[in-house]
């Protein structure tokens, strides 16, 4: 409603018990957990929109925020010590993406009258597991009444042989599977029996001395690595694959020690595969293992805010946060110094992860010496989907799959107008994958993108390169928008400022939200998360007419 | 599927803070007024059952959690309105004035597919105050402006003494359930993450 944050009224109270800097779905969460336990919590941000890292926008506003958390950071002005007894320590934008590389091959198709269509996730791709603890969360917290859900379709590996294998999340499914051998099934049988007496026992561990003791996988197995007990339980290479990386969702190599660097335990393995088999029929007319919000990703955190902003939270956007105000005397934080020139104060501080606190002493050179990691991510619009008869799936391209180099998987997730992120007849499609270098990464997701969309070469319309006229191109949908960026994952630490964590390369937010729930109780060790009474009727059920609170 | 949805029409109320949008609401719903105003804390939204020609409808009116102070609504709220309120004060010129700040906000974040006959009610609010004396917004103007903006349907409303309160919502039930939603065509199902979590037994049976 206006351009700028200077028509605002001054900010009343003064005082909070927190400021939260950034809308992003672990400020939103802190924001709300800490309204729900009767806390004073201001909420800022400097954008125009919710969701900070965790948003959702149109093709322009994506482009534009981008590119300008990319610039490498202004040197922030020197802040004036002032009389009063505290010290401004300015606060500077880290950022967090670099090479971003935006073209658009169809202007006019995606012109104006489009673009408030579009709401395409600025963290993707990403999907909830049905029975993750992120939609206990949601329902806990009441922000469920805010969010609507639908299911993905299916999930797809990508073969050697350029082909989408159907991964199969069921066991009827398996056996239904053409291309595997009698013997296989019976391997695959003894593989699902085991791992299932192995839950059905886990489960039931203070019962004790049952019969089913010498069921359970050892302890040696399970501490190992979960490929080599798959090789142990000798399933064919195929089936191995789908469920590293289809079901458990490893993000490297298994098969290769040297360059996999998080070597996936069995018992990470199996708790991964419990997770997928819980998630699948957990919802009725969820068909697979996860669900897509509608109207993309950036709804959760605003749901979170609006959990919060019913509860008493104030939220002010557009309002960028100038300077850190710490105590003279024992450089303690204390409050928070606007764009306005007003200045805010409270016992606790969150920053989302793009802003760093430039303290005059402290002189902490960010992440050297270590190996950085980073997320190469994309984004491709199309008008076609990549598989006829399905709209939103998910796509695993394994280790090797691609070619001999490829060392992490890589993650696809197609998304279509039905969720309402694109106009009609569109789809959003979603890569990711882990990489150390943004050649690396971009190499990897240009060639997941050439496996199954043309890319165009040039972004002119006119030089365009669709008379390619050969027929085996003609089954691959031609991309009409692209994006493709690398987003920082390691973070730094300040001393007594907390910062919540970026998005990581997972298809899901449970490392996100465990991570998140430990900073709120690390701030409020006697606080619950969301107590239970805050928990909200059903609208539905409750004909009464009371005030939903 | 269309039963469900068209069955709940969702109704937005926007304006300046301390207009008397929830007021409204809740005099609306509950038949309460409270005369102490603090800005808004715990107003989510508010459902009645209403019954139009033959058929029952569940109107879920959705107040602005405090949010507008700092024009600080996300598009969230925004989005799937059926009919949007617009509530001004007719006591403060400047809650007047930005009735077409808000109207333009709306436009702008749902992005109805038909703007020019998206439903909008005008309600000028707290016409008992100083029993008329002190206003500053004159019947006229408001009519006047809102028939600039295609004619919109206008009330003027007193949340405290319950004045012409059932009559505005029922127009703005009306013209909710007149505005055919485009979402309809190609939102089908979402999962009821709530309500009907199917049983399950936790053994593996992948």
């Amino acid at each position: 409603m206006s351009e700028d944050a200077s028509s605002y009224p001054p900010i009343d109270p003064t005082n909070f018990d927190l400021i939260v800097l950034g809308t992003g779905l672990p400020e939103s969460v802190i924001a709300a957990a800490a309204s729900a336990n009767g806390k004073t919590v201001l909420h800022l941000d400097p954008n125009p929109f919710y969701g900070s890292n965790y948003t959702s926008l149109s093709l322009q506003d994506l482009s534009s925020f981008l590119i300008s958390h990319s610039a490498p950071p202004p040197s922030p002005p020197s802040a004036p010590s002032d009389g009063h007894d505290f010290t401004p320590a300015a606060l500077a934008a880290r950022p967090l993406f670099s090479h971003v590389e935006i073209s658009s091959f169809a202007p006019d198709v995606l012109g104006e009258e489009h673009s408030r269509k579009f709401n395409v996730d600025l963290c993707g791709p990403r999907v909830l597991f049905c029975a993750d603890k992120s939609i206990d969360l949601i329902l806990k917290s009441g922000t469920s009444q805010y969010v609507e859900f639908k299911g993905v379709d299916a999930s797809f590996v990508y073969n050697e042989n350029g082909k989408l294998t159907s991964v199969p999340d069921s066991r009827a499914a398996i056996f239904k599977d053409k291309s595997l051998g009698l013997t296989e099934k019976n391997q695959l049988m003894r593989f699902f029996k085991l791992v299932q007496q192995h839950l059905e026992d886990d489960g039931e561990e203070e019962g004790g001395e049952n019969e089913s003791r010498n069921s359970r996988i050892s302890e040696q197995d399970l501490e190992s690595p979960f490929v080599e007990f798959l090789n142990k339980m000798r399933l064919p290479p195929k089936i191995k694959s789908i469920i590293l990386y289809a079901i458990a969702m490893a993000d490297c190599d298994q098969d290769n020690v040297e360059v996999c660097e998080d070597v996936l335990k069995t018992k990470d393995g199996i708790d991964r595969l419990a997770l997928y088999n819980s998630s699948v029929g957990r919802f009725p007319n969820a068909l697979g293992a996860f669900l897509y919000p509608l109207y993309g990703h950036g709804e959760l955190p605003q749901a979170f805010c609006r959990r919060a902003a019913v509860k008493g939270c104030i939220h002010v956007l557009r309002m960028p946060v100038i300077a850190v105000l710490m105590d003279k005397s024992t450089g303690h934080y204390k409050g928070v110094r606007l764009s306005s020139g007003q200045d805010l104060f409270s016992h606790q501080l969150i920053l989302d992860p793009s802003f760093m606190v430039q303290l005059p002493l402290a002189s902490s050179p960010p992440g050297l010496g270590s190996i950085k990691r980073r997320v190469a991510r994309g984004i491709c619009i199309t008008k076609r989907s990549l598989r006829s008869e399905t709209s939103n799936f998910l796509v695993v391209y394994p280790p090797r799959s691609l070619f001999p180099e490829q060392v992490t998987s890589i993650r696809a997730l197609q998304i279509g107008s039905d969720l309402a992120v694109c106009p009609l007849g569109m789809f959003v499609i979603y890569f990711s994958t882990l990489c150390h270098d943004a050649n690396q990464g971009e190499k990897l997701l240009n060639a997941a993108m050439d496996s199954l969309l043309t890319v165009p070469e040039s972004a002119h319309p006119e030089s365009s390169t669709t008379v390619h006229s050969e027929n085996s191109a003609e089954e691959k949908p031609t991309v009409l928008w692209k994006a493709l960026y690398i987003q920082e994952l390691t973070m730094d630490h300040f001393e007594s400022i907390s910062s919540t964590p970026m998005p990581d390369g997972n298809l899901n937010y449970n490392n996100i939200l465990h991570a998140t729930l430990k900073l709120f109780q690390k701030m409020y060790p006697l606080e619950e998360v969301f107590p239970e009474t805050a928990s909200p009727e059903n609208p539905e059920d409750d004909n009464e007419f009371s005030l939903e609170s | 599927m269309a039963s469900r949805r068209r069955m709940l029409l969702k109704v937005i109320i926007l304006g300046d803070s301390g207009v008397g949008k929830t007021s409204l609401m809740n005099q609306y719903v509950n038949r309460k007024f409270s005369n102490q105003y603090k800005a808004t804390i715990g107003a989510d939204f508010l459902t009645k059952e209403v019954q139009f020609e033959d058929r029952q409808f569940t109107l879920q009116i959705w107040d602005t959690a405090g949010q507008e102070r700092f024009q600080s609504l996300g598009v969230a709220f925004y989005r799937g309105a059926d009919c949007c309120v617009l509530v001004y004060d007719v006591n403060v010129m400047k809650s007047f004035d930005n009735l077409n700040n808000w109207r333009e906000e709306f436009l702008i974040q749902a992005s109805p597919s038909d703007p020019e006959n998206f439903p909008f009610v005008v309600l000028g609010n707290k016409i008992d105050v100083d029993s008329g004396n002190s206003r500053v917004v004159s019947e006229k103007k408001a009519k006047a402006w809102c028939a600039s903006k295609g004619n919109i349907p206008y009330f003027e409303t007193s949340a405290k003494e319950g004045f012409n309160v059932e009559a505005a919502f029922q127009c703005i039930a009306k013209n909710a359930l007149k505005n055919e939603p485009e979402e309809d065509i190609y939102l089908p199902d979402t999962i009821d993450v709530v309500g009907r979590q199917q049983q399950r037994s936790s053994g593996c049976e992948c």
